[in-house]
């Protein structure tokens, strides 16, 4: 056997290129049918895949309510639900990139502004204050989800369900399950939440007009920030290294079980933040707010979105626009005259046909590689 | 064969780690019972035996991963102790698992620099460089003679040979004074595994780097190390350089040390080592 180091030409002829740009050799499996040609280009632009899914719910809705669905104020409503969902779904997805999960969502979402507005109530402690400490209360919980999945080896569905009820239970017994008016305080309302956007009294570009629109504009913000976080620091490399290879990324010294914390400190901290949003829009603090699906549509935005349960893959960017299709979906089937439970029935498919594409894509990926 | 093509190790080369007596057991599993292996600069030294033998227990103790129940680690000349791959990371002791710690859905030089990763200063924030870190890669893997297609593309997309590079070009680029490689050739074929041992004999060409090899393939062993070390039942049965000995008595140790062992464990000789 010859130990000459020769392998400049073989190697190249064996493997693929990752650009679809470049040629190919014969004996790379190439795309052949027009499913699999989707699939590939699916592979590589699962975002754009999945904003040409919400664009054309949008043109649906907007054909099928006669020309309503934009201009109304359920575009607004759309929007709310999106920055709600989509505060979530981005943190979702962070965690889901470390192959865990959070559930507990749902309770931490209700918990901040809960926490806020019986500040606010019992002690006169402003919002801004209640909110912030509202907020670090959420982050407490993450700590707690993250040190019991990680240290106790629970795994997160079990741990963060367990959190949920626990402090669901607490949000709603501590102040005889009454919901709480927070107050009014100028300017911190008119930045994380006023009331809907109104057509006919709010001007284009108006002051009002901004803060009505604050959920989703905050969402979008932070899954900026988040999709930098992600692509551009250490932070969100570790986080992919954790989920795509636990142990290989901990031989190499990843701080695994570190950057999983982190992760669910994140989750619990923004459901808690787009609790607030949600709670300063309404003025009331209801501490069922969380309460129903809110944790499970979040992480079908997610899905949506283009991230996998199985962990290294995902993207922020999918999951605000996952986000506002499961917000489309809820609303525009009503606006279109369906009923509103109807709507739970196309979110359910839609969830699925986006698993089954998710692993297609997958399996398409792996087979390239031979 | 074209070992001749590597001059000899220089004889008075100093021993630059020793494990002496290493001990380790599991719960009721006992790995290694009594484990001495001396290291030289610059040298190749290949650890062999069957599975179940101790071997990457004992590179899992030189690495940090483990640490031993009793026996000392002597790095040049000092007693050292790994609380942590770290640890040995950080006293230059690089290792590539048999797995390869790569993460697949990261790109290569991703891969190559995780953990050690550039940085830039952009508003303020520290972000990657990662146009620094793709021009090195490329670099790189250009000195080291490694072919990959692209450093963009993603890992799971490379063949094993490819991977196999890729992670010893990874542990190579912090110029550790130890290097060892947990069965780089296990699940390649002939020709990706040449790949590999063309990767080593290099690095022994060039006797920058000490190398510790943990190889299952007998043949192989006597292409590309200086010296072998057969580990048998958890203690060093056999230290002979490459020219002392031959394939015919490592099998014959083999042989001999298979009837010996526990018939579990000569059935488990397919299955890869315990992780």
């Amino acid at each position: 056997m010859s130990l000459k180091l020769e392998p400049k030409k073989e190697p190249t002829a064996r493997t693929v290129e990752p650009s679809l740009a470049t040629t190919r050799t014969a004996s790379v499996k190439l795309p052949s049918t027009i499913l699999e040609r989707l699939l590939f280009i699916l592979s590589r632009y699962r975002e754009a895949s999945i904003a040409v899914v919400a664009v054309a719910l949008v043109v649906y809705f907007q054909i099928g309510s006669h020309g309503q669905f934009i201009e109304t104020q359920f575009l607004g409503v759309v929007f709310r639900d999106t920055g709600r969902f989509g505060l979530i779904a981005v943190a979702e997805a962070m965690l889901m990139i470390t192959a865990e999960i959070d559930l507990s969502v749902g309770s931490t979402f209700a918990l901040a502004p809960y926490t806020m507005g019986l500040l606010s109530v019992l002690w006169g402690v402003p919002v801004a204050v209640g909110a912030v400490a509202g907020v670090a209360l959420c982050v407490l919980v993450g700590v707690v989800n993250g040190v019991i999945t990680v240290h106790f080896r629970v795994p997160s569905l079990i741990t963060t369900v367990g959190t949920l009820f626990f402090v669901q239970g607490i949000v709603v017994s501590i102040y005889n399950s009454q919901p709480i008016m927070t107050p009014v305080e100028e300017p911190f309302n008119e930045f994380f939440g006023e009331s809907l956007y109104n057509p006919r009294a709010d001007a284009m570009l108006s002051w009002h007009w901004w803060s009505a629109f604050t959920p989703v504009l905050w969402a979008v913000l932070i899954v900026a920030v988040m999709a930098v976080v992600l692509t551009r620091t250490t932070f969100g490399l570790h986080t992919i290294a954790t989920g795509s290879n636990p142990i290989g990324a901990r031989e190499i010294g990843v701080r695994t079980d570190r950057i999983k914390v982190y992760n669910f400190m994140i989750a619990a901290g923004l459901a808690g933040f787009a609790g607030i949003i949600n709670t300063l829009q309404f003025s009331s603090a209801d501490p069922a707010a969380g309460a129903g699906f809110l944790n499970l549509e979040a992480i079908a935005a997610a899905v949506i979105g283009g991230t996998s349960l199985l962990g290294g893959s995902g993207t922020a960017v999918g999951a605000l626009i996952g986000a506002f299709v499961v917000a489309t979906l809820n609303n525009g089937l009503v606006m279109i005259g369906a009923q509103a439970t109807v709507s739970d029935i196309f979110l359910g498919a839609g969830i699925l046909a986006a698993m089954v594409l998710n692993v297609q894509v997958d399996r398409l990926r792996t087979r390239r590689r031979i | 064969m074209n070992s001749q093509e590597v001059p000899a190790l220089d004889p008075g080369a100093p021993v630059i780690l020793e494990m002496r007596h290493i001990a380790k057991t599991f719960g009721a599993v006992t790995a290694l019972v009594d484990a001495s292996i001396k290291l030289h600069r610059g040298e190749v030294l290949a650890l062999v035996g069957d599975n179940g033998a101790g071997k990457s227990t004992l590179i899992k103790i030189l690495s940090g991963f483990h640490q031993p129940d009793a026996g000392t680690i002597i790095l040049n000349g000092n007693e050292v102790r790994f609380a942590s791959p770290r640890d040995a990371r950080a006293n230059g002791i690089e290792t590539v698992y048999q797995d390869l710690a790569l993460i697949g859905d990261l790109s290569i030089f991703h891969n190559m620099f995780l953990g050690r990763e550039y940085h830039k200063r952009v508003f303020g924030l520290n972000l990657l460089d990662n146009a620094k870190m793709r021009d090195l890669a490329v670099k790189y893997l250009k000195t080291m003679e490694i072919s990959i297609p692209s450093v963009n593309s993603t890992v799971d997309l490379l063949s094993g040979g490819q991977r196999q590079c890729v992670a010893v070009a990874r542990s190579i680029y912090s110029s550790p004074t130890i290097l060892v490689l947990d069965e780089p050739l296990a699940a390649l074929g002939i020709r990706e595994g040449g790949q590999v041992l063309g990767l080593i004999q290099n690095l022994r060409r060039q006797r920058s780097v000490s190398i510790i090899l943990i190889v299952h393939n007998y043949h192989q062993v006597f292409e590309v190390c200086d010296r072998i070390n057969f580990l048998h039942s958890g203690g060093i049965v056999l230290d002979a350089s490459t020219t002392e000995t031959s394939e015919e008595e490592l099998i014959r140790i083999a042989k001999s040390g298979l009837s010996r062992t526990a018939p579990a464990a000569a059935a488990d000789e397919v299955g890869s080592n315990p992780a």
